[in-house]
């Protein structure tokens, strides 16, 4: 995963909130667009379910087994977790996917915050009809995170993203709100699909993961097709110190996004000592970084080979 | 030196870091405006404060001012004594 970049930090660069103006975007006069879009409302028509009644959730799940697919634990294959027993890792793995399934809670909010204030309004009327399927999916993918979070654990991890005030750049507004959905959808997508194919997890968890990918195939197609064309108009009348403040900007919101996937809260509540050393250790391990590099490396190589990511003497595709 | 002028060096070692830059933080300098700490660098920054003062911080107990100085820093988080974590 590269994290090296430029000194130079941006300055109006956080994305607008949806409380803020929205620059007007452009995305009428598009016909593969159009299609793309055509054919994401009919599977959405297509696969729609009730996803209240979809879902059989048992009283408890077994505590002695994994919850999480062991390579995709921050800890596999590190030297902190080469001095764990098993249960520890049963531990981890249960606090582990209660913190993703509580990011993803958290995720969908400030998606359905962003979507909710373009929606039919100008520059977003040939996608508001997608809009639509997109919010109420998100609604139920929220409901049944949530509904996993505390049933099984008591708890969702609260938020610990703060809001400062800062002058938006509206000029890359929408590219950076979309090009952000598409990362958080991608890395959470990868994991979700692996998870939903580990036979060693419980069937529950096998099926949230599953529901989850199978609708998020279809929001990211959407991510991609909506960022490659925000990109293209943005670049086109940006400046090259613009466009090194995006690439600049979205690197280090994966970089931050892949860091709250391994919290001391977690290895707190999973009995570990020492959980904020723990954590360090762990996050300074390569076998670490390896994993982070897996995470991200499909939104790393979309927005790379696109040319929104790389300009700053990184490689996307590290 | 005594534990909350320490932390306040971690505080700032951190900060700097992010920055590579900048050389030096004033007490009364605006974190915020100058783009020290930002929204994505926060998480990581509460992390260390957490570390730091041993307790967990609720997001419903801070506001962004809490966080625009070291001097505000200082007097929001470094007033108590540890209490676990390390």
């Amino acid at each position: 995963m590269h994290a090296a970049h430029s000194n130079k930090r941006p300055q109006e660069l956080d994305a607008p909130a949806a409380e803020e103006p929205v620059i007007r975007a452009d995305l009428g006069p598009d016909e593969r667009f159009r299609r793309v879009l055509a054919r994401l409302v009919a599977l959405s028509e297509r696969g729609y379910y009730n996803p209240y009644q979809l879902f059989q959730w048992p009283e408890r799940l077994p505590e002695e087994q994994y919850w999480m697919s062991p390579e995709l634990m921050s800890v596999h294959g590190t030297s902190s977790g080469a001095g764990l027993t098993e249960a520890q890792f049963w531990q981890i793995s249960k606090w582990e996917s209660i913190n993703f399934y509580s990011l993803n809670v958290h995720g969908i909010r400030e998606l359905l915050l962003e979507i909710v204030g373009r929606i039919h309004t100008p520059g977003f009327e040939l996608p508001s009809e997608y809009f639509h399927h997109v919010i109420g999916e998100e609604n139920e993918h929220m409901w049944f995170f949530a509904t996993f979070c505390r049933k099984y654990a008591g708890k969702i991890y609260p938020s610990k993203s703060m809001k400062f005030p800062g002058t938006p750049s509206l000029a890359s507004g929408n590219l950076l709100v979309f090009s952000k959905l598409l990362i958080l959808e991608e890395i959470v997508d990868f994991v979700n699909q692996a998870m939903a194919s580990d036979d060693r997890l419980h069937p529950t968890i096998r099926q949230v993961n599953s529901v989850h990918h199978q609708d998020e195939s279809r929001h990211i197609a959407f991510g991609r097709q909506i960022v490659a064309i925000l990109f293209e108009q943005f670049a086109r009348k940006a400046s090259p110190a613009e466009l090194s403040e995006v690439d600049l900007y979205l690197c280090r919101y994966i970089e931050s996004s892949l860091d709250s996937f391994c919290t001391p809260a977690v290895f707190r509540d999973a009995g570990i000592r020492n959980y904020f050393k723990f954590r360090a250790a762990v996050l300074a391990d390569p076998a670490y970084h390896e994993l982070r590099s897996r995470i991200s490396k499909r939104p790393t190589s979309f927005l790379g080979d696109l040319g929104v990511i790389g300009r700053n003497g990184a490689d996307p595709h590290d | 030196m005594t534990d909350t002028q320490g932390a306040i060096l971690c505080v700032i070692d951190h900060l700097l870091s992010g920055r590579p830059g900048l050389e030096q933080i004033e007490p009364d300098q605006d974190l915020i405006e100058g783009r020290i700490l930002d929204s994505l660098g926060f998480v990581e920054f509460l992390c260390l404060l957490e570390e730091l003062t041993g307790r967990e911080i609720s997001l419903e107990d801070v506001v962004p001012d809490d966080f625009r100085t070291l001097q505000a820093i200082e007097r929001r988080f470094f007033s108590g004594e540890p209490d676990h974590g390390n």
